[in-house]
């Protein structure tokens, strides 16, 4: 398997992580409408995960830029630049006394966030399967 | 019909009209009972029954006695009539207490309709009033609906079960509803080219006109006063899409904790005190006046929720006098604010005491503006008047500068050791006892500390303060317990956890980037406010600036912890008045009587959600909002939503407030308010409330201007009062076109004025010249302060003195009388007079340069106006009437709102001290001032927007 196959198969993984986190992500915020969860505990618990998530995307996006996939890296630019932009302004924890009035926004953003993940999931997945069949030639 | 209809041969039935009740009269025996016989029964085609008397001579909420009318023949109705009794009882209202308003409902007189929808379902209607005329027009029915004897009308309840069964896959509640339902009466006002009526801004909300029946009992209390609740809309709308259709907002103004004054007229708060608390068991809602009984008075429908409850056994029963007792007499269903003694099922601990942490800057310029000295005086002053009936109130002084210095306090000692801590980073208690101590033991001690606190930081030049620090250990201290740290500063946190850089950025103001400063600075406030809320300690900061304090940072304190800012700009104790305010403010902080451990929570009517919440307190789930301590006159504005239709004719709201008193007592006070539900526009705005909208725009602005930018905080509230009134004059008015008018409902006239009033408030307005810690501090109030405070702190009080009325400033029926206010706008000023301005924070005596010497002399002693010096200023009490009456006049402004303020006078001269002077007129809102509008042109702006609404 070769350089392509193996990035891929990395980006495989690392989607699928990332997917997990999300999928965490709503159903904590699900948690919290139904008061199963205090905004307290809530936060502290999904702020640990916040930077470790952007910065494994980053990561992500960064492995794409050097090997030179450009269509792979070209989908994940806007995220890397939205979640800089949100560091930026300091705003990308979550703030206990504001998770009420924000959290359809929270929710919103993080279903995207599924989404997307969701769909460079497959294509990584398609990619890497190309990838292989097309070393195996 | 109107007689009962079943009963055995031999019994007659009698009108009694002392109680409005059916007496049943065996006629063979003489014997007389009032519930229904039960022998063997066979419909009587018409029995001998005295016909009861007309409705007007024998009004039924008159009902003067209740007694002897305590038994619930449930076994009997049941038998009879099986489960259709219970069936809709709702629907089955019928509501007979409207006779007098609607003499001739029997159907020969059509109501008007709104909607044609109601009026069809009416149409169907004749037929059967027609032929049961009797229960209606003719025949009056007994009290309310619910009150004891109604078990026994069986006839009534038939009847409305043949309507309910006519009625069949009709809009149940709206046919009934529909042609007994009060309506608003909706008046429209133009406003272009009208001077506003600013007296009837002190006006009440239009009533809630609730169908009659829906409470159980007929006390005038049943409906909390608005000074406790009151809702943006006095009818709720049935759907969301017609609430979103109006553009009116849907929210809940309240001041739960509100104090208890007898002079305004005030009733105590009723107590419950058998600890017998009726609750749903699905919805948890209280039982309230608004509930229905059942079964004979055994269960109750929840009227939120509508499940069936069981009545707890001892309900009616009075455990002092240990015998029963009258179940109507119960101040839960006569009252619309109640306070429950809660049994220790409410109680996650033992009552905690009254828990007090005073962290003092001692810093220099604290101790140079001579704010440790008063504060110090006031607390040893106010010890007191400190809560402490059970002798359990712990108190401890933290002095923070540079470094942090604890004083332990033994109990019996006679002086205080001062224990210093200089590691600010990681802060611990130096002695694990005797630093937070007993009020009462430790009284010598505590006294003598104070009385030389000052002094024992007098020679200290220390600058840079580590409150931050000081906070922590008051938190560290105190928070097994609970309670309140009262922080005072006069400088800038500097050093340690929380230091705070000056950002006041001059050049910052008046552009868009001005919002960043009204914003925290420093997440450190923040984090440690949801600290002191998890411990339930809240936070009180009186912050004394000469120079930038950062109030929109340290303000974050008390906004999450429910505590309260304070803000003391330029203090210097060698002024009077400084001292005298900031003495009187905090010893009445002090002095106010807490709740401890609080939380609130509203309940309402299935299909309506909270939505959104302003106030001072951390939300700690989706609809409860936790408070370490409730102070008193403090208000919230609450959202709501309507997530499904609403069906029946009344909503109820219910707002429970569940706190330990500072003498050990849980308790919880229950405020229940029942609004009727309209599906038609025009009802809705002829129930809307302009000093409760005034306020959610005021919430809503201030919350704008945070998150974005003052602009759009100011186009915000532009926007919905222009919105509003478009769609008032599309939907309710049907003008259609462009008018030279701009049409208002009369129960709205004054929203205009309060919204300008708004957008040109210190807290909002435009400006490059406005420090941001008054922006800031205008914000907390604009908050905080109740509707009573609000309305004055948006829309100034003017009054002229030099030509008041003569019974002006005398003692009246309700205290001193005080002048008719004026428009707020420079033509009422006249060059010789004198005029008083006052919002409630600040009073300002207005001379013009013309005065007459006597008049100077009359009322500050001088010999001419030249001799005046403008600025704060304590008026003498001379020995005339004028002078005694104009003290009058500013004594009762001073005391006649709600809160702990205490206005500052301020002496303005009408041509000297530009700043002062300029000040004063930007009170007077209606005027054009620098670039902001005056009220005409803002009417305009108004109907502009009004008019590209009807474009739209």
């Amino acid at each position: 398997m070769g350089g392509e196959g193996w990035l891929f198969l990395f980006a495989v993984l690392m989607a699928a992580v990332l997917l997990f986190t999300m999928v965490f992500f709503i159903i904590m915020f699900s948690d919290l409408e139904c008061d199963y969860i205090n905004p307290i505990d809530l936060c502290n618990k999904l702020n640990q995960f916040v930077l470790p998530e952007m910065i494994a995307h980053a990561f992500l996006t960064l492995c794409f830029l050097l090997s030179g996939q450009w269509l792979a890296f070209l989908l994940n630019a806007p995220l890397v630049g939205y979640n800089v932009n949100k560091i930026m302004a300091k705003n990308h924890m979550y703030d206990a006394t504001e998770i009420f009035r924000t959290l359809s926004g929270h929710k919103k953003e993080s279903f995207i966030k599924l989404g997307f993940y969701l769909v460079s999931f497959f294509y990584y997945l398609y990619r890497m399967i190309l990838a292989l069949i097309s070393e195996s030639d | 019909m109107s007689q009962p209809l079943m009963l055995p041969q031999g019994w007659e039935a009698r009108w009694d009209a002392q109680s409005s009740a059916y007496i049943y009269i065996d006629q063979s025996t003489g014997q007389s009972q009032w519930e229904l016989p039960t022998n063997p029964s066979y419909p009587t085609s018409h029995p001998s029954a005295s016909p009861p008397p007309n409705p007007a001579s024998a009004p039924a909420n008159a009902a003067p006695s209740r007694h002897g009318r305590r038994q619930y023949p449930t076994a009997q109705i049941q038998q009879m009539y099986g489960s259709a009794y219970e069936a809709q009882p709702q629907v089955g209202q019928p509501q007979p207490l409207t006779a007098p308003g609607y003499p001739d409902q029997g159907g020969a007189q059509q109501p008007q309709f709104f909607t044609p929808g109601l009026g069809g379902a009416d149409a169907q209607q004749p037929a059967v009033y027609g032929s049961q005329q009797a229960p209606y027009g003719g025949a009056p029915q007994q009290p309310a609906y619910g009150q004891p004897p109604a078990y026994g009308q069986q006839p009534v309840e038939q009847i409305s079960n043949q309507f309910q069964q006519m009625n069949m896959g009709q809009k149940g509640g709206a046919a009934y509803g529909a042609d007994q339902k009060q309506l608003h009466q909706i008046q429209t006002v133009n406003l272009i080219g009208m001077q506003p009526d600013v007296s009837a801004l002190d006006s009440p909300p239009p009533p809630y006109l609730l169908p009659p029946n829906a409470a159980v009992t007929s006390s005038p209390h049943i409906q909390p006063h608005p000074s406790y609740q009151r809702c943006t809309l006095t009818s709720m709308p049935t759907t969301q899409s017609l609430l979103n259709k109006s553009k009116l907002p849907l929210a809940l103004v309240m001041a739960p904790h509100r104090s208890y004054r007898e002079s305004d007229g005030d009733e105590p708060v009723p107590v419950v005190e058998d600890a017998v608390i009726a609750r749903c068991r699905r919805c948890r809602a209280y039982i309230n006046p608004f509930v229905t009984f059942i079964e004979g008075g055994n269960r109750w429908k929840c009227c939120m929720c509508g499940l069936s409850n069981e009545v707890p056994q001892l309900f009616d029963w009075d455990q002092r006098e240990g015998k029963p007792a009258d179940r109507w007499a119960r101040k839960e269903l006569n009252h619309g604010v109640v306070e429950y003694i809660a049994p220790t099922e409410y109680m996650v601990r033992p009552p905690q005491p009254p828990v007090y942490a005073f962290v003092i800057d001692v810093s220099q310029p604290a101790i140079q503006s001579g704010m440790v000295a008063v504060a110090a005086r006031t607390i040893l002053e106010s010890l007191d008047n400190i809560p402490n009936a059970d002798n359990r109130t712990k108190i401890t002084i933290i002095a923070v500068s540079t470094s942090l210095h604890f004083f332990s306090l033994p109990a019996g000692a006679t002086e205080a050791t001062m224990l210093v801590v200089s590691d600010l980073s990681d802060v611990f208690l130096p002695k694990p006892v005797d630093l937070l101590v007993n009020l009462t033991e430790s009284r010598p001690a505590i006294e003598s500390l104070l009385g030389r606190l000052s002094d024992m930081f007098q020679d200290s030049h220390v600058v840079g303060n580590a409150l931050g620090s000081g906070l922590q250990a008051a938190h560290q201290l105190i928070s097994k317990i609970g309670g309140k740290i009262v922080c005072l500063t006069a400088s800038l946190p500097t050093m340690g956890e929380g230091a705070l850089k000056a950002r006041d950025d001059p050049k910052l103001l008046g552009t868009s980037k001005e919002s960043s400063l009204l914003n925290a600075g420093s997440s450190f406030y923040k984090t440690f406010a949801i600290e002191c809320s998890k411990q339930q300690v809240a936070v009180d900061m009186f912050l004394f600036s000469t120079t930038y304090t950062d109030v929109a940072t340290l303000s974050c304190l008390p906004r999450y912890t429910a505590g309260q800012t304070y803000l003391y700009p330029g203090f210097n104790a060698s002024r009077s008045e400084d001292a005298i305010k900031f003495a009187t403010e905090f010893g009445k902080v002090l002095a106010m009587p807490m709740g401890l451990e609080a939380v609130i929570r509203v309940r309402a009517t299935r299909g309506i959600r909270m939505s959104a919440f302003h106030g001072n307190f951390f939300i700690r789930s989706t609809d409860l909002l936790a408070l370490p301590v409730v102070p008193m006159d403090q208000n919230y504005v609450i959202e709501l939503q309507l997530e499904d239709d609403i069906k029946g004719s009344f909503v109820v709201l219910q707002t429970a407030v569940l706190h330990t008193t500072c003498y050990g007592e849980r308790r919880i006070r229950v405020v229940t308010q029942a609004m009727p539900t309209t599906d038609s526009i025009a009802e809705l705005y002829a129930s809307a409330d302009q000093v409760a909208i005034a306020t959610y725009l005021t919430n809503k602005g201030v919350e704008r201007s945070m998150s974005h930018h003052l602009d759009d905080a100011r186009n915000l509230i532009t926007n919905r009062l222009g919105e509003m009134l478009s769609v008032y004059k599309n939907q309710v008015t049907s003008a259609a076109g462009a008018s030279a008018q701009l049409a208002v409902p009369d129960n709205l006239k004054l929203l205009p004025l309060l919204c300008c009033g708004l957008v040109k408030h210190v807290g909002l307005r435009e400006g490059s010249s406005i420090p941001p810690d008054l922006r800031s501090y205008a914000q907390c109030l604009l908050t905080t302060l109740p509707c009573q405070s609000l309305v004055p702190y948006i829309h100034p009080r003017f009054y002229s003195l030099h030509n008041m009325p003569a019974e002006a400033g005398n003692m009246g029926e309700h205290g001193v009388t005080l002048p008719p206010a004026l428009n707020l706008t420079s033509e009422r000023l006249e060059r010789h007079g004198l005029f008083l301005i006052e919002d409630g924070q600040n009073i300002f005596l207005w001379v013009g340069h013309e005065a007459v010497p006597r008049l100077i002399q009359d009322v500050f002693d001088l010999p001419s106006y030249g001799e005046l010096t403008g600025g704060k200023y304590t008026l003498p009490v001379l020995d005339n009437p004028f002078s005694q009456r104009v003290n009058n006049i500013v004594a009762k402004t001073r005391e006649m709102r709600r809160g702990v303020y205490r206005p500052h006078l301020y002496v303005v001269k009408s041509d000297a001290e530009p700043a002062l002077r300029s000040w004063a007129l930007s009170l007077l809102i209606e005027d054009r001032m620098d670039h902001m509008s005056s009220y005409a042109q803002y009417l305009t702006t108004v109907k502009n927007k009004v008019g590209q609404g009807v474009l739209s």
